[in-house]
């Protein structure tokens, strides 16, 4: 009983922030959703307007497009991170010559505010006076212009995110890769098994975990992803990298319609939950075992 | 920290000698308020740096109140003074407000009526401190019955510039007529202007000279570009106030009695995708700041370019190359537009700037209002000019050290005093944002392509529509 108190007291302090910092403002977000809330309105009042908001954005092509956007922008970035992390991670198992050096370098993009990475990256893109524009036009005779190609644009904001989050990965699954005992993988190849069989049967699922966890947090990431892209291409040309997170602030903020931005992003919240759990359930949940006749 | 002491002991002397005779109103109105530390948010500009650098050491020296400014980018200070405001909290003392956002802010009662609470309480009132001092851009942060509600702190308009050494070349001028049978002058008609900026984007191409001749503020994914367009643009064709219209149940659209899609918007937008068709590479993602700095890198031959920006290309040689060979002249327009402007039924370009509120919201309002009449006076006004081009008090354009800065930057000022009423604002709309927010996106859409000029402004004129109804403004 004592211990029970002495725990629940110690929980308390976190317990309060959680839920003054977390919990309260979700319950508030969730109950404006049900309004219709814009305070430069004519009516600047709150007003319940039931699932109306909600109804409103299952036919919003902007919000449909958005998230199509984003989905499209997540498989490829978190993709490419993941498959790129796992070879850097390789990689570093090795010892090479300067293997400290790179991985100090490699490591360092992680500690770059999101904003400043897409002014950066928006320095290096501009036409004209940006590196990647001159030395494509140089070498290639291409004239990259971000501003007016909405596939150049999309690919230059996966570019940057995995620029930006590979780090993270490779970090986490070099953590995976050198925790696995070494035991399976002799035993491996004693049994005479090639590299792409102990990769397939016995690094992957032992390291499945790992994985899993990875892209669960860069795909919560990559779906709220705001600053970066807002500051490389402001969400265009035209709508091409408008993403979900994007595309909320643009209805909360400068719009200040809070009733309909707050509907999209427990839509949003949703969806990536259920993208989660999907996932999960591919990848991880226990299958029911076979019953052997 | 020595730095800090120093720009104090500065401001403390300047306060002596440059107010000898009202030192003590300030000392003994801020006797009262000693230990209040003033907390203001604004946009990180020149003028705002100034007020952040030397107003408020100069006001803390004479009064003992302390100010803190928060300088932060255009779109945060917006966030940060909005939140405050509609949440009650009482962070700021001073907030900065965009001409544009003015009339939004008075819909929603954010500001403290300036006028009614100087009249309440008279022994706030500064005696160096008048309404009158101020230009004629103080009207926008007036309401209906002459109160204003804040304190102008920038004022420019958007002008014409065009690069001199080009535009007087004898060889450049013998090309220009072999070409187009004129000679070449500053623009006066868009006929002309597309004319010129051909010739010199042609021009650069044939020598292999990294020019071209215009700037284009089209941003593909910007509220940027929709200000360059409906602020700059259309009105030069005579399409006023975003093409709607307040007295006719702010209808958009031709078919409703708006010109949002009339035919004139319709050839303003053609017009404008043209220029930025031959307009600099980077123009696709250019807002009002890289639009600048395509002109002060010797880039483009000519462009309209915001009066806060046209006065450093035009005097700052650290960041610009082109000091001393920018010409200004007033926009391009259509038959009719200027004899509108004159009349006070239309207007050529537009007048740009801000003004220091107090929110209703500050729990420092009298000592905030001190500060405010600090930076509204005409005394303070010269310096101020000089370090951060910007007019808001009509006395300031007699002060030698202005007259001096106006030869400097080529007649800027006076041509800011001299033909600033032909320019106009923003329409008095308290839905600014929400409209442009709901429009941009088909607006980025004629700039990439993906819709034509003539279906996209229908688009937007019934989006405009659809987004009033919405906001309750329609009927």
């Amino acid at each position: 009983m004592r211990s029970n108190r002495t725990g629940w007291l110690m929980l308390a302090p976190t317990l309060a922030i959680l839920g003054t910092f977390g919990i309260l403002p979700f319950i508030y977000v969730v109950y404006v959703a049900f309004h219709r809330w814009n305070p430069f309105g004519a009516s600047p009042d709150m007003v319940y307007n039931g699932a109306k908001n909600f109804r409103r954005l299952v036919f919003d092509a902007e919000f449909l497009t958005a998230i199509a956007y984003t989905l499209k922008f997540a498989v490829f970035a978190v993709g490419s991170e993941v498959i790129l992390g796992y070879f850097l991670a390789q990689l570093l198992m090795k010892n090479f010559p300067g293997k400290a050096f790179f991985r100090t370098i490699h490591t360092l993009p992680l500690i770059v505010a999101p904003i400043v990475v897409g002014s950066v990256w928006r320095l290096m893109t501009t036409p004209s006076i940006g590196i990647i524009p001159h030395y494509l036009n140089e070498f290639f005779g291409y004239d990259m212009n971000m501003g007016r190609d909405a596939g150049t644009a999309f690919l230059m904001t996966v570019i940057m995110d995995i620029w930006h989050w590979t780090p993270l990965v490779t970090l986490t699954l070099l953590a995976a890769l050198l925790a696995l005992p070494r035991d399976p993988f002799e035993q491996a190849e004693i049994d005479g098994a090639n590299r792409r069989q102990i990769f397939w049967h016995i690094t992957l699922p032992m390291i499945k975990p790992a994985i899993l966890a990875t892209v669960f947090i860069r795909l919560m990431d990559a779906l709220r992803t705001v600053d970066e892209v807002w500051m490389l291409t402001g969400g265009g040309p035209g709508d091409a990298t408008r993403y979900v997170g994007l595309h909320i602030w643009k209805v909360v903020f400068p719009k200040t319609d809070y009733g309909y931005g707050s509907a999209i992003s427990i839509i949003v919240l949703y969806l990536t939950l259920v993208m989660c759990w999907i996932l999960y359930v591919a990848l991880v949940a226990p299958r029911p075992k076979k019953e052997v006749l | 920290m020595y730095l800090k002491s120093k720009i104090t002991a500065i401001a403390a002397v300047l306060m002596t000698t440059a107010f000898p005779a009202f030192a003590d109103f300030w000392s003994d109105a801020g006797a009262k308020y000693k230990g209040v530390v003033l907390h203001g948010v604004t946009e990180s500009s020149p003028p705002s740096v100034y007020i952040k650098e030397v107003l408020a050491p100069q006001f803390e020296a004479a009064t003992g109140i302390k100010v803190e400014i928060e300088t932060t980018s255009w779109d945060q200070m917006y966030d940060k003074a909005i939140k405050d405001m509609e949440a009650g909290t009482g962070l700021y003392d001073m907030v900065y407000i965009e001409q544009d956002i003015i009339y939004a802010y008075l819909s929603r009662n954010f500001l403290v009526d300036m006028t009614q609470t100087l009249a309440d309480k008279p022994e706030l009132k500064a005696p160096t401190y008048d309404d009158a001092n101020f230009t004629t851009f103080a009207n926008y942060f007036k309401n209906a019955d002459g109160h204003l509600f804040g304190v102008p702190m920038e004022a420019f308009i958007k002008l014409y510039l065009y690069r001199k050494d080009l535009f007087e070349n004898p060889d450049i001028q013998a090309a220009y007529k072999a070409k187009t049978g004129k000679d070449l002058a500053p623009a006066t008609t868009h006929e002309d202007y597309t004319a010129i900026a051909e010739f010199f984007t042609e021009y650069g191409k044939e020598k292999g000279m990294e020019l071209w001749g215009t700037t284009a503020q089209a941003h593909t994914g910007h509220a940027a570009s929709w200000y360059e367009y409906y602020e700059s643009i259309a009105p030069t064709f005579g399409v006023y106030n975003w093409g709607i219209d307040p007295a006719n149940n702010y209808a958009a659209s031709v078919a409703n009695g708006g010109r949002m899609n009339s035919d004139e918007a319709k050839a303003a937008m053609k017009y404008w995708l043209h220029l930025r068709d031959i307009a600099p590479p980077e123009s696709a993602q250019s807002t009002w700041t890289e639009t600048a700095t395509t002109f002060a890198a010797g880039r483009a031959a000519q462009g309209l370019i915001y009066g806060e920006n046209a006065a450093w290309i035009a005097s700052d040689a650290e960041k610009s190359k082109v000091v001393g060979q920018v010409g200004f002249a007033l926009p391009p327009l259509a038959d009719g537009v200027m004899a509108a402007a004159e009349g006070g039924t239309g207007y050529i370009g537009y007048y740009d700037g801000g003004a220091f509120g107090l929110p209703v919201t500050s729990k420092n309002q009298e000592a905030a209002l001190l500060f405010l009449q600090f930076i509204g006076q005409n005394e303070v006004q010269p310096d101020w000019a000089v370090a951060a081009p910007r007019i808001t008090n009509s006395a300031t354009y007699d002060d030698p050290k202005v007259v001096a800065m106006d030869a400097t930057l080529g007649g800027y000022y006076t041509m800011l005093k001299d033909q600033g009423k032909l320019f106009a604002g923003a329409p008095p709309y308290p839905f600014h944002a929400q409209v442009r927010e709901a429009t941009a996106p088909i607006f980025y859409q004629i700039l990439t392509g993906a819709i034509g000029p003539d279906e996209g402004l229908d688009a937007m004129a019934a989006k405009a529509e659809e987004e009033l109804t919405n906001l309750g403004y329609r009927q």
